[in-house]
């Protein structure tokens, strides 16, 4: 794999962050389901493991930015993890909807393995870390919309966050937009 | 008020990701991974009602 190649499928991997936070957002806003706390980190875990790609980018692709978005996934499945242990004796309902068959963390959990999969996987390929104190080249229209998609979907992530939570702790099963009960 | 905070240090790492030297966005990202596994463990405190 080449560097412009690694660039390439950098960029595609923040597009599917991007539309998993779409998701989710679409799930909090349609079906009115809003973020517990273990979730909210899950959602954070995500868009940490964005800053390793952009990092790939903006500077050409090394072993280290690749280390970043590991371990925001190793982290990531483990919350995911003791989310699905909560709630995995006979008889619990879960939290929130299913997607599938599955509750959102279980996805997540799936997703944080596919990434540290993948990311091991793109590792094994040495060429585009050939060159790689050389300036690499200005980032394509691609990989910048990629870039920005995902810093704007962080954000919004941020506004909502304080929208749910307020300015004091999220409540564990949150039902209302604490700002907004404030606000009527 | 800590996902407020953990959502904009991200948006914060990625915009220095984007814009400024590699060195500092390195240092701010591995803080903020700190910040959310501490994040994390004061969360979970629940115990785990498992029984095999």
């Amino acid at each position: 794999m080449t560097r412009a190649s690694a660039i390439i499928l950098n960029a595609l991997g923040l597009y599917a962050l991007a539309l998993i936070l779409a998701a989710a957002f679409a799930a909090q806003l349609l079906l009115h389901e809003l973020p517990c706390p273990l979730c909210l980190l899950q959602r954070i875990q995500f868009t940490a493991l964005a800053i390793g790609p952009i990092l790939n980018i903006r500077f050409g692709p090394r072993p280290s930015h690749y280390a970043l978005s590991l371990l925001a996934a190793v982290a990531g499945a483990a919350f995911s993890t003791r989310q699905i242990l909560l709630h995995i004796l006979p008889g619990d309902a879960g939290y929130g909807s299913a997607l599938l068959g599955y509750h959102y963390y279980t996805w997540a959990l799936i997703g944080f393995a596919a990434a540290i999969l993948l990311l091991a996987a793109v590792l094994l390929f040495d060429r585009q870390f050939v060159d790689s104190a050389a300036p690499p080249a200005a980032p394509g229209a691609f990989a910048r919309i990629a870039v920005w998609l995902v810093i704007a979907l962080t954000a919004a992530n941020a506004g909502s966050a304080l929208l749910e939570c307020g300015f004091g702790a999220c409540a564990d099963d949150p039902s209302v937009y604490e700002l907004l009960k404030r606000a009527t | 008020m800590e996902f407020t905070a953990l959502f904009l240090a991200v948006t914060i790492v990625m915009l220095v990701a984007w814009f400024g030297p590699r060195s500092l966005a390195l240092a701010l990202c591995a803080a903020v991974l700190i910040a959310s596994v501490v994040t994390y463990l004061h969360h979970a405190t629940d115990a785990l009602k498992l029984s095999f």
